[in-house]
């Protein structure tokens, strides 16, 4: 649309979009100042503005006891952090090869994240932190595998079949996951895999597939044909055409998808409720603050909110692109 | 691309989609039809319909339909057309503040449902600011009844949901025809005849997209319900989901909750069939 020029209508159009970044930032700042106050500040009736800020409800929720000396260990941990962001950031300066570079950081972050109960004493938080970063992960990786093989299929395959399948999976994303959430309870009770990891990640990829599979087609669509076919000329098969001329320029399209993946699996609180029982991702530990009864569950789930929403942050931050490109495609392609 | 290489490469993604989709679907109609709590879900006991007759009978269950539907009527319209006038407003700033703008927008969306709705309630909490606000405002105290609970539901359920249909018509904003802007400009044509007259035609397929999906994900809403409706189930503010779940966890009545889940299936088909129908035509066209 073609801009406002007057002046007053220009303030005017600040004004509404500032109410309404107000409106949807107030929860998460009242939140965060709830999370760094001290129990007696945060449950006064009158809210207070004016406080001593203080750690001490992120120290209980992911620490079972004060480490001796914390400020160096958080200098060495934050020091580590560093070195690995630097490693993914500047990537193209190393000169190795690019996947050795990023297989080295991940497996430097895994190396972190199990040192960590080894040199804290953590509390169950952190174990919950880990589960979901296992569910994540593996949700991630096997959805899009697979999602990446079916979403090629779909888009180069022009029989009845593949409409079929598209608009059977239409269908099931849009079903209530209760229809299929207590089947699930049903069959891990049979198999005896209730509460573990593997039932978790291979239901929510399966719940997410439907999505994953129309997302990663449109993606394949926006790929010339060309480009496959002069690979098959040159006398490499289909699968080795996917793998080696596809995949390359599919990047940008996986990463997106995985983006949105990632947020499923992440936020995903009604199939881990009824799968598990102790071995809880963030949501469903995050959930059981809510009780009431313990006047401490207020700044802890404050805290709680906290550290699970960063990481939320962090990839918006880096993704805002990706993720309002997708957004906008899902509606437009459907 | 041929029949056998395609079902090659589809394989195991339909494998896993028939096996945790189709059959537990198929699974759901029949544990509906038995008797079956935590003790003995191995060894169900076979009921019949009984477990239909009673959700159908169940006082409790057609209230959170009522709610279900008193939600969709409210927060859906609410979002389409709040959305839409955010991304009037979005679409007249350019540059760096555009950007800001959008991921503060967002953060509401993307978040943890569970999460945001844990940030929304720390408000309301008796040491909440809102809570205080409305205090201050009306001079009385604010308390948790059906009334109140269930506006926190609706509000709730509009701050969550309105960044999703921003974003999609915003996007939709940066494909309008310029010539027909421009020609109407030339003619004369005011800003809010622009938009009654072009603006809009144009994003109505939009509306139609969003409208549906909008109408299903807010009839399968639980999450926020469960968490801002758990300190006490007497305040009725159930959906059918969180009724459904209530049902199988704390009534302990799995076989009756499978039944319920199966009627909710049956009641989205009214919006799911168009829904389907119009994505099959366009397939097809497509094709």
């Amino acid at each position: 649309m073609d801009p406002v020029t007057s002046r007053p209508g220009r303030l005017l159009i600040h004004a509404f979009l500032l109410i309404f970044a107000i409106y949807s930032f107030v929860p998460f700042l009242w939140t965060t100042l709830q999370s760094i106050k001290k129990l007696k500040d945060a449950s006064s009736r009158t809210p207070k503005f004016l406080f001593t800020p203080s750690l001490e409800n992120y120290e209980e929720l992911w620490l079972r006891s004060t480490p001796d000396n914390p400020e160096a260990l958080a200098f060495l941990f934050l020091l580590a952090l560093l070195i690995l962001l630097c490693m993914l950031l500047f990537a193209q300066y190393i000169p190795l090869r690019r996947s050795i570079v990023y297989g080295a950081a991940t497996l430097g972050f895994i190396a972190l994240l199990w040192m960590m109960p080894r040199l804290l004493h953590t509390a169950r938080f952190y174990d919950y932190f880990i589960n979901t970063l296992v569910v994540t992960g593996g949700t991630i990786l096997v959805s899009i595998s697979i999602g990446c093989l079916a979403g090629y299929a779909l888009a180069r395959y022009a029989g009845l079949l593949g409409v079929v399948v598209l608009i059977a999976a239409l269908a099931f994303r849009a079903l209530p996951r209760l229809a299929y959430v207590l089947p699930y309870y049903w069959i891990g009770s049979a198999l005896n895999l209730i509460d573990s990891h593997i039932l978790v990640i291979v239901t929510l990829v399966a719940v997410n597939q439907p999505f994953t599979i129309w997302m990663l087609r449109s993606f394949f669509m926006e790929i010339p044909k060309d480009l496959e076919e002069s690979a098959m000329v040159d006398g490499a098969g289909r699968l080795v055409a996917f793998l080696r001329v596809i995949i390359p320029v599919m990047w940008p399209g996986i990463v997106a998808t995985a983006l949105f993946t990632l947020l499923l699996a992440y936020n995903e609180f009604l199939l881990v409720r009824i799968l598990t029982q102790t071995n809880w991702t963030l949501p469903v530990a995050i959930s059981r603050f809510t009780g009431g009864e313990d006047p401490r569950h207020l700044t802890l789930a404050a805290a709680a909110s906290v550290s699970a929403t960063i990481p939320i942050v962090i990839v918006i931050l880096f993704f805002q692109k990706q993720l309002v490109k997708g957004l906008a495609a899902g509606a437009v392609k459907g | 691309m041929d029949r056998r290489i395609f079902l090659g490469f589809a394989a195991p993604s339909m494998v896993i989609m028939t096996l945790l989709m189709v059959v537990p679907l198929a699974m759901a109609i029949w544990l509906g039809m038995h008797f079956m709590t935590y003790d003995n879900v191995l060894e169900p006991q076979w009921v019949g319909l009984r477990n239909y007759g009673d959700a159908l009978g169940d006082e409790r269950f057609w209230q959170s339909v009522t709610f279900t539907a008193i939600y969709i009527a409210v927060v859906v319209p609410s979002w389409i057309v709040i959305g839409f006038v955010v991304a009037l407003l979005l679409d007249q700033v350019t540059g760096l503040a555009r950007g800001v703008y959008l991921s503060v927008f967002l953060l509401p969306f993307i978040i943890v449902p569970v999460v945001g709705t844990i940030m929304f309630r720390q408000l309301f909490e008796p040491s909440g600011l809102l809570r205080w606000v409305y205090q201050e405002l009306f001079n009385e105290r604010f308390r948790y009844t059906e009334q109140t609970v269930k506006s926190l539901v609706l509000i709730h359920g509009i701050w969550h949901v309105t960044p999703f249909t921003l974003v999609v018509y915003f996007a939709g904003l940066q494909t309008l025809p310029q010539d027909l802007m421009e020609a109407s400009g030339i003619d004369g044509a005011s800003r809010l005849q622009k938009i009654r007259h072009i603006v809009i035609p144009h994003v109505r397929s939009l509306t139609l997209f969003i409208l549906l999906f909008s109408i299903m994900d807010s009839y399968r809403v639980f999450d926020s319900v469960y968490v801002l409706t758990e300190l006490n189930p007497l305040y009725k503010a159930n959906t059918i989901m969180t009724y459904t779940f209530q049902t199988a966890t704390q009534l302990e009545r799995l076989g009756k909750a499978n039944a319920m889940a199966v009627l909710t299936v049956i009641g989205i088909m009214v919006v799911l069939i168009p829904n389907l129908y119009l994505s099959w035509k366009e397939q097809i066209a497509e094709r």
